[in-house]
């Protein structure tokens, strides 16, 4: 049979009915109809079941039904059938509308409800017996489908009728406003009344609810948002303005279109968070600056997650944060009181960096940017102390000499990955270099680094940092030391036996660059000492050819035996210095200051701190001085003393360390980085203008600052400098034409 | 064969033809009798009546129904029907919307 239903209509319209020429026909059909449909509602409404009715009343056959329908339309009475129906449709509705609106007080709704239940039963059976019409009629016709038409005429005789729109509406705000204030309401029936107004179409639920639905929300969340602001404390209101928040979205999922989410939470977010945002961050005593000083990552955390939902949240808190950040760094490395300890300032802002480390990873979510924010503060921070590098440095020195004992390597690791991390912000890192040198120096000839793998791991990690130039002396400087062992090994086994019971020695031969050395005086050693020196000093020339060797006197360090006046005997640690001066003591029983300085030739602010350390530190005075003071006078006298006592066997003399430079040697330093930055900006000029030939002077000046940015922050003035100096010596010369261009002479 | 699984279907002179709901509602309008929510006569008594389909042509649509069922999903075969039979069947045809 299907394959027959191409050629239907031409079959139809072939075939003539017999009940056509009854001239009542059309009207007789009708009324068959329009009372099954008045029957339908009735029925539905009564609660009757049709088998009832059936049995009361002669009942509905469908197969009639669907039969009179079907021969209307096959008989062009498709018209009548279609407005019949509008009109019977809409005076039920009419009849529905007044019983909707009689209902009183709580029951509107629930009658509503049943109606429009009702309303679609009844529509899906008259649709059914109408099916014929809706297949063929009303697409020809471009006629509303039944369903279709039953809810527009839905819509427009009740929801839209000028005494139930309005009380909707009120009615449905009314139950959400009392549902915000705590209380339970009848979410079923909501869920029901919103349904149907999607049902209707989507205009309909956005006008006749959505629309003023937002705008009430937004006047009652300004009006208690303002009452919390006034009243709560920032983490308070966070949490309020949280709860709220889920409230709403909660309200969404159980009643309303999920469409509406993401409208209703923008409202929320306006109103409790945007028009907020700086008077929360900014509180007193709770705003954000508090919950950073207080660590409190759940607020933060609330605080974060509410304010990236809004344009601009994030960036509020980041702002406030860094600026924060910023302040209390600047104070820490401003601070005369902790510039006392370098030690303890490393360890300060390592503790400022873990603190807000934590915090990002806690309550930020790992936030990218504000990861960067907080790199850009440390950065801007820890540049404005100069003296930064030298007390990282002298940070490490400290870790490496004795903080690292019995802490396991994964420990040592952490530590030095963290002092890593602060380096990396530094802006004057050759700075840095000169220190490290100068400490790395001093460990390793005094052999006090407690960990060679930890020495190594961080210069693998400058390396990597950096590069190779960075860090080629600092690894010269660890050959050397193990070439020296090599050849102490070579001297004694050759010289040996001749050597007998004197003194030994361990020299360290030092490369001249590597090493961060001193032009130094050289002092005048003990005799025993000079001499065995002196058998050195032929060994090591003897082997190798074409080198000279001068003695860093201020450097070495001396183990003597020595012993005091009860007889108690003791081993004395102490520096070369200090081994020149207490060896004069082997030939004399007091001495003057200026006999010392004369026997010994040692420099005299060395020599007074030498002389410093050995009588005024108490324990370990092995020397008297007259007078009694705590300074060295150049008209004191010094004896043994013989009352030295310790409960030691072994005594460490230190010299009195300098560990932070004074101000002078500071200023040295400084001086003798700059010297050094000179070759360097004028490597980074010529190269740079060896490949770009000509380049005009600001473009000079910036490509310069880049290179040489992982090393140190160029001044303008000094590269400029070094352009005249370049000039200077043909490298480069003035264009003619345009005195800013410069171009590379070859 | 259960009572409830099966439908009469009842021609112009009374005869009764008692086949599968399933095949049955290879007809649109004989599934929307059957399962109407406001459960109709029909769907009731499970009894359809068609005052106006013969009985040749009622017992040609049941051969139609079960063939439909059996082959519908595109196996070659033919459904047979004799010439004299095309018009009214045509007509029925349309009436089920089948």
């Amino acid at each position: 049979m299907s394959n027959n239903q191409k050629k239907r209509n031409f079959q139809i319209e072939a075939f003539k009915p017999k009940e056509v020429v009854d001239p009542k026909y059309a009207e007789k059909t009708w009324k068959i109809l329009e009372n099954a449909i008045h029957e339908i509602y009735n029925h539905i409404a009564g609660g009757l079941n049709l088998e009832e009715l059936y049995h009361n009343a002669g009942g509905l056959n469908f197969e009639e039904l669907y039969r009179n329908a079907y021969n209307m339309v096959l008989h062009k009475f498709g018209e009548k059938l279609y407005s019949g129906l509008v009109s019977t449709m809409t005076l039920h509705l009419k009849e529905i509308s007044k019983s909707i609106e009689a209902a009183q007080g709580g029951l509107f709704l629930e009658e509503l409800n049943r109606k429009w239940t009702d309303h679609n039963k009844a529509l899906q059976m008259i649709r059914d017996i109408l099916m014929y019409m809706d297949r063929t009629f009303i697409p020809s016709n471009h006629k509303t489908p039944v369903h279709e038409l039953g809810l527009n005429l839905w819509r427009d005789n009740i929801i839209h009728s000028s005494k139930i729109q309005m009380r909707l509406l009120n009615t449905l705000l009314e139950l959400i406003l009392i549902e915000r204030t705590g209380e339970v309401i009848n979410r079923g029936l909501m869920r029901n009344i919103i349904k149907m107004l999607m049902d209707l179409g989507p205009s309909v639920y956005q006008e006749d609810f959505e629309k003023p639905f937002l705008e009430v929300s937004a006047d009652f969340y300004r009006v208690e948002s303002q009452k919390f602001i006034e009243s709560c404390d920032c983490g308070d209101y966070l949490k309020k303005a949280e709860r709220r928040l889920n409230e709403e979205i909660e309200r969404v999922s159980h009643y309303l279109d999920a469409k509406s989410e993401a409208k209703i939470t923008n409202v929320v977010e306006k109103e409790m968070i945007a028009n907020h945002m700086l008077r929360l961050v900014h509180m007193e005593n709770s705003g954000l600056v508090n919950m950073l000083l207080d660590d409190k990552y759940e607020d933060l955390g609330r605080m974060y997650n509410l304010f990236r939902r809004v344009p601009n949240g994030l960036s509020t808190i980041r702002d406030v944060m860094t600026s924060h950040i910023r302040d209390t760094g600047k104070q820490l490395v401003t601070d005369p009181e902790r510039l006392k300890d370098p030690v303890e300032f490393v360890q300060c802002l390592l503790d400022e960096k873990d603190k807000y480390d934590k915090i990002i990873s806690l309550a930020f979510n790992n936030d990218k940017t504000f990861q960067n924010a907080l790199n850009s503060s440390f950065e801007f921070f820890i540049n404005l102390n100069s003296r930064s590098p030298e007390f990282i440095s002298l940070f490490v020195d400290d870790k490496l000499r004795k903080g690292l004992k019995g802490v396991s390597e994964e420990d040592v690791e952490i530590v030095l990955d963290k002092v890593m991390m602060l380096f990396r912000y530094l802006q004057e890192k050759d700075v840095f270099e000169k220190y490290y040198k100068q400490h790395l120096a001093k460990r390793l000839l005094s052999g006090k680094t407690v960990s060679d793998d930890a020495e190594r791991s961080l210069i693998v990690k400058l390396k990597t940092e950096c590069g190779y130039q960075f860090t080629s002396k600092l690894e010269g400087m660890f050959t050397d030391m193990k070439t020296s062992q090599d050849t102490m090994q070579g001297f004694y086994t050759s010289h040996g036996a001749e050597l007998g019971d004197g003194p030994t020695l361990a020299v360290q031969v030092l490369t001249t660059g590597s090493w961060p050395t001193q032009p130094s005086v050289t002092c005048n050693l003990p005799a025993e000492m000079s001499a065995l020196c002196e058998k050195f000093r032929s060994y090591y020339l003897g082997t190798h050819t074409g080198r000279r060797l001068s003695w860093q006197t201020n450097m070495g360090t001396a183990d003597l035996k020595a012993t005091f006046g009860k007889g108690q005997k003791h081993e004395l640690n102490v520096s070369t210095y200090q081994m020149c001066v207490l060896m004069l003591f082997n030939n004399a029983e007091r001495l003057s200051y200026k006999e010392i300085e004369q026997a010994t030739e040692i420099p005299s602010p060395d020599l007074k701190r030498c002389l410093q350390s050995l009588a005024c530190v108490k324990g370990k005075n092995v020397l008297r001085k007259e007078p009694m003071s705590k300074d060295i006078g150049e008209d004191d006298v010094f004896l043994v003393n013989d009352k030295f006592t310790s409960k030691f066997y072994k005594v460490k003399i230190g010299t009195v360390v300098a560990q932070k430079e004074s101000e002078p040697e500071k200023q040295e330093t400084r001086q003798r980085v700059e010297e050094d930055r000179k070759p360097q900006i004028e490597a980074a000029i010529v190269r740079i203008m060896k490949s770009r030939r000509v380049l005009d002077h600001n473009n000079i000046i910036a490509e310069v600052t880049k290179q040489l940015q992982s090393r140190f922050l160029a001044n303008p003035g000094e590269i400029k400098k070094r352009i005249e100096s370049l000039i200077e010596r043909d490298f480069l010369e003035r264009d003619n034409a345009d005195r800013r261009l410069y171009r590379y002479l070859a | 064969m259960k009572k409830e699984d099966t439908v009469k279907l009842i021609s112009a002179e009374g005869f009764e033809f008692v086949i599968d709901k399933k095949a049955a509602m290879v007809s649109q309008t004989i599934r929307n009798m059957l399962t109407s929510p406001g459960s109709f006569a029909e769907t009731e008594h499970g009894e359809v009546t068609f005052p106006e389909i013969s009985t040749t042509i009622l017992e040609k649509i049941c051969q139609y129904f079960y063939w439909s069922l059996q082959y519908a999903s595109g196996k070659e075969t033919e459904f047979h029907i004799e010439p004299e039979l095309t018009l009214e069947l045509m007509m029925a045809a349309n009436y089920l919307h089948t």
